[in-house]
C-alpha cells in the first residue's frame, strides 16, 4: 500500500481529533452543569420561592465577597483553613497508610485490631470535637490534631482492607520469585492495595474539611468557617454562603488535584473521576 | 536421584461439614531432570495441590517432597510457577514483570536488562517491553508469565494449566514456543493439562491422576522426537492411550 503513511496520519489525525472534542464537550458540559446550577439558584430568591436575606442569590454573594476578596481577608482565610486541613491530612495519610499496612500484614496484629477497627469506623468524629476542645484548647495544634484523628480513620481502614484482601496470586507469585518480605510488601502488597489506599485518602479528604469546619466552628481566630460564624453572628447570610461556596470548591479542587497528581505517580491505575 | 521426589504424600483438606476430605492420598512420584512431565486427571483430582506441594505454598499432611534431596519448606526461586490465571503483576511494565526476580535477587539493572531483551526477544514480545500487562492479548501474557518464570533461570518450572484461557490457534503457538525454550534452556518442567492432545504434543512423561482419592494411575513414557507431528498415527496411538486410561478410571464412571 503506497499511501500507507498518509493513511495512518489521516487515522491519527481523525483519532486525536475526536479525543480533543470528547475533552471539550466533557469540559462544557461540566461548565454548563455549574451555570445551571447557579441559574437556578439566582432564579430562586428572585422570584419570591425564598426570603432572598435567608437565602441570596449569587449575585449578591459575588456583591458581599468581593471586598472581602480585594482586602485580602477571604484568601487569608483560605490560606489558614488549607494550612490546617492540609497539615491534618498530611499526618493522617502518613499515619493511617503506615498503620493499615502493620495492621493488616501481621495476622496477630490484624485480628487484634480488626474489632477495633470496626467500632471506630462507626464513631463520627465529629463527636470528638467538644472532647479536643477540652483536652487541647483551641489552638492550632488541636485543630490540625482533630483533622488528622477524623482523616486518619478513613485512611487507615481503606488501607487495611486493601492490603488484607491483596490477591494470593500475586503474593504466591512474588513469593517464588524470590522476593523477601520486604521486597513483597514494596513491590508487591503497596502497588496492589493502591485502589484502596487512594480510596482511603480521597475519603481522608473529603472528611478532613467536615472536621476543619468543626474545630474551626469550636472557636478560631480565622479560617472560613470562622468567617462563616462571623457572617453568623452579623447575620450576613451572603458571607455565609460565599464561605459554603469556597468550602465546596476546596473540596472539588482538592479532589482534583489528588486525582491528577495519581495519575502522574501510578501511570497503570486509573482512579475513577 | 530424582530432582524432585514425592513420597507417599497425602493431603487432606477440611471439606463442607468439616469432614476431612483427601485431596491426594499416598502418592509417590519421582521427576527426573531435564524432563517435560505433564500430569492430567480428571477434575479434583489434585493436580494443583501437588503442584502446590511442590511449590511450597502448601505442606503435605503426610509424606514428604523433597527438591534435590532436600525437603521443601517453602516458595522459592528455584522452582518458579506459572499461574493459570493472569498473574502478572499490573503496575510493573511486561519489562519489570520479566525482571522482578533479577530485580529482587539484586541482579544490577544493565545485566537484567540483558537478560530481559533476551528472553523477550525469544517469546517474540520486544515490541510490547513497555506495555503494561492490560494492554495485552490473553496469549500475549501468557508468554510474559513464562519468561518471568523462565528469567531467574529455576531448577524447576512448575506450571497449572497455562494456557487453558488462551484460543486454540495461540495455543498451539505457545506450546511450540514452550518446546523451544526448553530445549534451548535445558530446563525442568511440571505442566498441568486436561487437554491430552497438549499432553502428548509436549510431553516426555505423562502422570495419568484419578480422582476420590486423589492418586496416580499410570505414568507412560512418550518416546516420540519433537517436533511431534499431530497427524501422525504414532500421535493418534498416544492420544487414544491416554484418552483410555482417563476413562479407565472407575470412580469416574460412575460420577458421571
Ligand atoms: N482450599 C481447599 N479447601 C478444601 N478443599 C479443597 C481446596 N483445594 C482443593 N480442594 C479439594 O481437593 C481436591 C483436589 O483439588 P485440586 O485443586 O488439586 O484438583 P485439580 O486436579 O487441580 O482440579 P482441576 O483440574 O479442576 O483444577 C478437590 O476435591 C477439591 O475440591
Ligand atoms: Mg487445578
Amino acid at each position: 500500500m503506497k499511501d500507507t503513511a498518509a493513511f495512518e496520519a489521516r487515522f491519527l489525525a481523525e483519532h486525536q481529533r475526536s479525543v480533543r472534542m470528547r475533552r471539550w464537550r466533557g469540559i462544557a458540559l461540566n461548565i454548563l452543569g455549574v451555570l445551571l446550577f447557579l441559574a437556578v439558584w439566582e432564579i430562586i430568591p428572585r422570584l419570591g420561592f425564598a426570603n432572598p436575606v435567608l437565602f441570596p442569590p449569587p449575585s449578591k454573594v459575588l456583591e458581599a465577597a468581593l471586598p472581602m476578596l480585594g482586602s485580602g481577608e477571604i484568601p487569608w482565610n483560605i490560606l489558614v483553613s488549607l494550612g490546617r486541613a492540609g497539615s491534618g491530612f498530611l499526618i493522617a495519610a502518613v499515619l493511617g497508610v503506615a498503620i493499615g499496612v502493620a495492621t493488616a500484614r501481621a495476622p496477630v496484629i490484624r485480628d487484634l485490631v480488626e474489632p477495633l477497627l470496626h467500632g471506630f469506623r462507626s464513631v463520627p468524629v465529629i463527636a470528638l470535637v467538644p472532647v479536643s476542645v477540652l483536652w487541647f484548647g483551641i489552638g492550632e495544634g488541636a485543630k490540625v490534631a482533630l483533622v488528622a484523628t477524623g482523616a486518619f480513620f478513613p485512611i487507615w481502614i481503606n488501607s487495611f482492607i486493601g492490603v488484607r484482601d491483596v490477591h494470593e496470586i500475586y503474593l504466591r507469585s512474588a513469593a517464588c520469585l524470590g522476593a523477601n518480605r520486604w521486597q513483597t510488601l514494596r513491590y508487591v502488597v503497596l502497588p496492589a492495595s493502591l485502589p484502596f489506599i487512594i480510596a482511603g485518602l480521597r475519603q481522608g479528604i473529603a472528611i478532613a474539611l467536615i472536621v476543619l469546619v468543626a474545630a474551626e466552628l469550636a472557636g478560631a481566630r480565622a479560617g472560613v468557617a470562622y468567617m462563616m460564624s462571623m457572617g453568623h453572628q452579623l447575620f450576613r447570610v451572603d458571607i455565609m454562603f460565599a464561605g459554603l461556596v469556597i468550602l465546596g470548591f476546596l473540596g472539588f479542587a482538592g479532589d482534583r488535584l489528588f486525582v491528577a497528581l495519581c495519575r502522574k505517580l501510578f501511570p497503570w491505575y486509573r482512579p475513577s473521576a | 536421584m530424582p530432582l524432585i521426589s514425592i513420597e507417599h504424600v497425602s493431603h487432606l483438606y477440611v471439606g463442607t461439614g468439616g469432614t476431612p476430605s483427601w485431596a491426594l492420598r499416598d502418592v509417590s512420584l519421582g521427576l527426573e531432570r531435564g524432563r517435560f512431565t505433564c500430569l492430567v486427571g480428571p477434575s479434583g483430582c489434585g493436580k494443583t495441590t501437588l503442584l502446590q506441594l511442590i511449590a511450597g505454598f502448601l505442606k503435605p499432611t503426610a509424606g514428604s517432597v523433597q527438591l534435590d534431596g532436600k525437603p521443601i519448606s517453602g516458595p522459592g526461586p528455584d522452582r518458579s510457577v506459572v499461574f493459570q490465571e493472569y498473574a502478572l503483576f499490573a503496575w510493573f511494565t511486561v519489562r519489570q514483570n520479566v525482571e522482578f526476580g533479577l530485580r529482587v535477587a539484586g541482579m544490577k539493572a544493565a545485566e537484567r536488562r540483558k537478560r530481559s531483551d533476551d528472553l523477550l526477544a525469544m517469546i517474540g514480545m520486544s515490541h510490547a517491553a513497555d506495555r503494561y500487562p492490560h494492554e495485552l492479548s490473553g496469549g500475549m501474557r501468557q508468554r510474559v508469565a513464562v519468561a518471568r518464570a523462565l528469567a531467574i533461570h529455576p531448577q524447576v518450572v512448575l506450571m497449572d494449566e497455562p494456557f487453558a484461557a488462551v484460543d486454540a490457534l495461540t495455543r498451539a503457538t505457545l506450546q511450540e514456543e514452550l518446546l523451544r525454550l526448553w530445549q534451548q534452556l535445558g530446563l525442568s518442567i511440571v505442566f498441568i493439562t486436561h487437554n491430552v492432545d497438549e499432553a502428548v504434543f509436549l510431553a516426555d512423561d505423562v502422570v495419568v491422576m484419578s480422582a476420590h482419592p486423589g492418586s496416580i494411575q499410570e505414568i507412560m513414557t512418550i518416546d516420540m522426537p519433537h517436533p511431534r507431528d499431530r497427524g501422525s498415527p504414532e500421535f493418534a496411538r498416544w492420544y487414544a492411550r491416554i484418552n483410555a486410561a482417563l476413562h479407565q478410571d472407575p470412580k469416574r464412571k460412575e460420577a458421571a
